[in-house]
């Protein structure tokens, strides 16, 4: 906030035409765009909160205020999609549709400062539990109130399935609910199209709009699923589990990212082609892992994006000291061979799209959120510092002044 | 006795065939054209098969079918899964893979009694099930306890619960835990193992797939013979059953629709399911008296009983024989006589496998313990099982004997004879290719195929990659021309051949001369040096 004061006063000074916060440039000496790679020399025009502009030593038009870094690397604000930081409680199993994490967002705690400190401008908060937990929220880590912190409610369906009997059921059941009532549709509309061809009165035959029974409150969020509204997260514990979960899914289809803790002796190696060929979203956390029951390091995140699949990354624990370790972490897979530029895109625009906000922030690029860090230098050097955090246009952290 | 009885009516069954196909033959001139063709389609070279049928052909290699004959340097035939064809001078289809076995062993894979639930589905990564999804366990009801038997989930044997809903259900509990990748199922693969009966059921070791991995119900009944009570109890199960089998035929006979259907109230189901046949009896026992019981109990009702332990069978070979039994014993396992004064005899024999054997009794193998044990001493778990098998071996078995007490035998024990348990045409292409003898300890499996696809490979997994390397097994998209001239070089020798016909491996076929072939690794006995050059000797 003191940054902001000083950027209105500054601004006031230079041109007082132009709105503080709404219009200004940004000038650095290069940007990781992620949807465009790495640019030099980059500036970026921001207005009322969003990006307008990007491009290579585009010239600024007299009036618009610029902050010009001509050192600083700026990224995307880091996107954690799964996380539990902030909320705590422990959920159960079973299957609950209706459960939202957002109910137990709980705004004003010192954690939503200092996740904003170290970079971290979204977060999509995960329905405790195992089985079908529920809902997860997409929010940023600021606002006096619960609504004002929340981007996008629900972001995705967390399902869990592992392989036995009662997880599977779980899927099946669930889905064997919203099947019902998509037959039960289909009954309806047929009645609807009978009915319609008796009517004589042609004006409300043209005017007969027909309108489906309401779903059931757990079978909505199956119902967006399969009709593309919202995504899912699925968590698997090793291989197998995602032979098992085809067998559940079988012909149904939707967008699901796969998510699995990394951990030795882990065996996911063996779906990676699987995985890789159908362009799945997979969520790790950054690690390099044995190979069951040896000492060799494979790097499985790695892996999956040679075999073909979309990488999303997230910190090893709901710890700020783990988001701030993220980088360093995601570093380490760069030097055991994961490409650089889909390192910086698993911390951003994938980890969005899981959240479903692919399109709204995550890179850099004319209509995205102007959510921002600035580094001293390439990210992922060891030595590198942070020099500021800026949200929907707004400095939160760092004593960079316009 | 009913295998044997099976034996003999497949050997007259083929000799029925050859009198068929020869009278065919004579007639053909007389007949028409289409019986001709329908000849023609079952004669092997101008068979047409849809292209969606996939092939395999393991050529070269000595076929150790299981059954008691070994073919040398022959070729068997896999399609979808399962064995086309076993022999000599076998068509190949173009589409085949080709798997060029010169120099190696083929055999059945080995099938392993009571196996932990574990091989087929559990990790090596410890804290996968002890981290969140144990409390999620725990929540949803799920016991920790996975290795349930069948007989766990039928609440009630004596109210009238349908036993092949449970056994169904018991089926699907299993198909919804494998893990096909496991890498306990590697090891256990590693070994020679390609069958494990888990939690009762006959289960196969299938690697990237979740497909017809349960062979069948398992169909054994477990009966206490533990102690005095339970014995009598067992015992009057099966009067009880016998007398209402008896009034429930009488009912059905009458026809009588006014009569009331006899009642199963108090009547062991278990013990009904023996009587008629649709299941078999299995008890643990070992101590001699204990066996002679069941040997009774099996020739009052007429069953035949299986006996897990049969320690002290030696003792008792022929009443055992007489009764039908099949054993399942440990022949590693060592049990002195519980009390020196004991007049008869009494404990563990190393010839126990062999006598039992001698006397009639169908004698299967198990491993020490079911597990794969990844700390204290090794070859004491089920990685061992071909060791098991040798142990019986050095007690007197003969080495197709113990071949056919890791396979064919604990096969027919759960019902899946059928399926796997030895190389014949029709079953399963379950099969292991080896280095060497598969009971010799130092025989490593190279490769091992379930349903005709590989499911280990030991120059892919990284546990025995390093350890007595040797190149890696050929395969290829179909004959190669030089292969093609290659394999006919070697058909040609004068191999005696088998039976022709479908027939794979005819029991009277003699054992082929063990003629080294050029491939093979010279033998020292092969070559004898004398120890003193004869000059100086003289």
């Amino acid at each position: 906030m003191k940054s902001i004061a000083i950027c209105l006063l500054a601004l006031g000074a230079a041109a007082p035409a132009a709105l503080a916060q709404d219009v200004f440039a940004l000038r650095v000496g290069r940007a990781e765009t992620i949807s465009q790679g790495t640019l030099e020399h980059a500036v970026i025009l921001v207005e009322g909160g969003v990006i307008t502009v990007v491009g290579q030593d585009l010239p600024v038009e007299r009036g618009i205020p610029i902050v010009d870094l001509p050192d600083a690397v700026v990224m995307p604000g880091l996107v954690n999609c799964r996380t539990r930081i902030g909320v705590d409680s422990r959920g159960g199993g079973g299957a609950d549709l209706t459960a939202r994490a957002s109910a137990e967002l709980y705004p004003r705690q010192d954690v939503w400062a200092e996740l904003l400190e170290v970079g971290v401008t979204t977060l999509g908060i995960y329905p405790p539990g195992t089985g079908i937990p529920g809902l997860a929220v997409a929010v940023k880590p600021e606002g006096e109130t619960a609504s004002e912190m929340i981007v996008k409610d629900p972001a995705y369906l967390q399902f869990y399935l592992r392989s036995d009997r009662s997880s599977k059921k779980l899927f099946t059941d669930a889905f064997d609910k919203l099947d019902k009532y998509l037959e039960k549709v289909e009954k309806e509309r047929e009645k609807f199209e009978k009915d319609l061809e008796k009517e004589k009165d042609k004006e409300k035959k043209d005017a007969a709009v027909f309108k489906p029974s309401q779903p059931d409150d757990d079978v909505r969020p199956l119902l967006d699923l399969v009709t593309g509204r919202l995504n899912a997260v699925i968590g698997i514990r090793k291989a197998g589990d995602w032979l098992h979960l085809l067998d559940v899914l079988k012909e149904r289809k939707f967008e699901f990212a796969l998510q699995c803790d990394l951990r030795d002796d882990l065996d996911l190696f063996y779906i990676k082609d699987e995985v890789g060929k159908r362009g799945l979203r997979v969520i790790f956390d950054p690690r390099v892992v044995q190979h069951p029951s040896t000492r060799r390091e494979r790097n499985l995140p790695a892996e999956f994006v040679a075999a073909g699949a979309k990488l999303a990354l997230s910190p090893r624990a709901d710890s700020v000291r783990a988001h701030e370790d993220w980088l360093q972490e995601v570093g380490e897979l760069v030097r055991y061979g994961l490409d650089r530029q889909v390192a910086l895109r698993a911390m951003t625009l994938e980890p969005a799209h899981v959240l479903g906000l692919g399109d709204k922030l995550g890179s850099i690029e004319a209509g995205r959120a102007a959510n921002f860090v600035f580094y001293d230098r390439d990210p992922f050097d060891p030595a590198v510092k942070r020099l500021g955090v800026m949200i929907g246009g707004r400095f939160v952290s760092g004593d960079l002044g316009l | 006795m009913k295998t044997a009885a099976k034996h003999l009516t497949m050997k007259n069954f083929s000799l029925l065939s050859l009198f068929g196909a020869l009278t065919a033959m004579a007639a053909t001139p007389l007949w028409s054209a289409a019986p001709q063709e329908d000849e023609a389609a079952d004669a092997a070279p101008t068979e047409v098969d849809t292209d969606a049928d996939k092939y395999v052909a393991v050529i070269g290699g000595d076929i150790h079918t299981g059954t008691g004959a070994v073919l040398r340097g022959a070729t068997m035939l896999v399609r979808n899964g399962k064995i086309r064809r076993i022999g000599h001078d076998i068509y190949i289809p173009e589409a085949a893979k080709v798997v060029h076995a010169h120099g190696y062993s083929i055999y059945p894979g080995m099938v392993a009694l009571s196996a932990s639930s574990r091989i087929t589905d559990g990790t090596l990564s410890a804290d996968v099930d002890d981290v969140e999804s144990g409390i999620a366990a725990a929540e949803m009801g799920d016991g920790a306890d996975a290795d349930v038997t069948v007989e766990d989930w039928v609440e009630d044997w004596d109210q009238d619960f349908e036993t092949t809903q449970a056994f169904d259900e018991a089926a699907l509990r299993a198909s919804d835990s494998y893990d096909p990748f496991s890498s306990f199922m590697v090891l256990t693969l590693a070994a020679g193992i390609t069958s494990v009966e888990s939690s009762n059921l006959p289960l196969k070791l299938r690697r990237d797939k979740l497909d017809d991995v349960v062979m069948g119900d398992g169909g054994a009944v477990n009966f206490n013979w533990g102690s005095p009570d339970a014995r009598r109890s067992t015992a009057e199960d099966f009067k009880k059953a016998a007398a209402y089998l008896r009034e429930y035929r009488a009912w059905e006979a009458a026809g009588d629709k006014e009569a009331k259907e006899p009642s199963r109230r108090g009547i062991n189901s278990g013990a009904i399911k023996v009587l008629r046949g649709e299941g078999r009896a299995k008890f643990s026992a070992d101590v001699a008296h204990d066996l002679l019981g069941i040997a009774r109990l099996a020739q009052t009702y007429g069953f035949r009983p299986i006996i897990d332990g049969c320690r002290e069978g030696w003792i008792v070979a022929d009443e055992l024989g007489r009764a039908g039994v099949s054993a399942i014993v440990q022949p590693r396992e060592r049990r002195p006589k519980p009390d020196e004064l004991m007049v008869g005899p009494a404990g563990s024999s190393i010839e126990n496998a062999a006598i039992l054997h001698k006397s009639g009794v169908q004698v299967a193998v198990k491993a020490m313990n079911g597990n794969v044990d990844l700390s204290g001493i090794a070859g004491r778990d089920l990685l061992a099982l071909s060791i098991d098998a040798g142990f019986a071996v050095r007690g007197g078995l003969s080495e197709a004997a113990a071949l056919q007490a890791v396979t064919i035998v604990p096969a027919r024990i759960l019902g899946v004879d059928h399926l796997v348990g030895s190389l014949e045409v029709g079953k399963d292409a379950d099969f292991v290719i080896t280095d060497g003898d598969l009971l010799h300890y130092e025989t490593h499996v190279q490769l091992a195929f379930v349903l005709g696809e590989v499911a280990y490979e030991k120059n892919e997994e990284l546990y025995y990659a390093h350890i007595r390397p040797r190149p890696k097994i050929l395969i290829t998209d179909g004959l190669k021309p030089a292969e093609t001239a290659k394999d006919g070089d070697e058909a040609t020798p004068p191999v005696e051949e088998p039976a022709p016909g479908d027939d794979p491996a005819p029991e009277d076929t003699p054992k082929p001369e063990d003629e080294p072939k050029p491939g093979d690794d010279p033998k020292p006995e092969d070559e004898p040096k004398p120890e003193v050059p004869p000059a100086q000797a003289a």
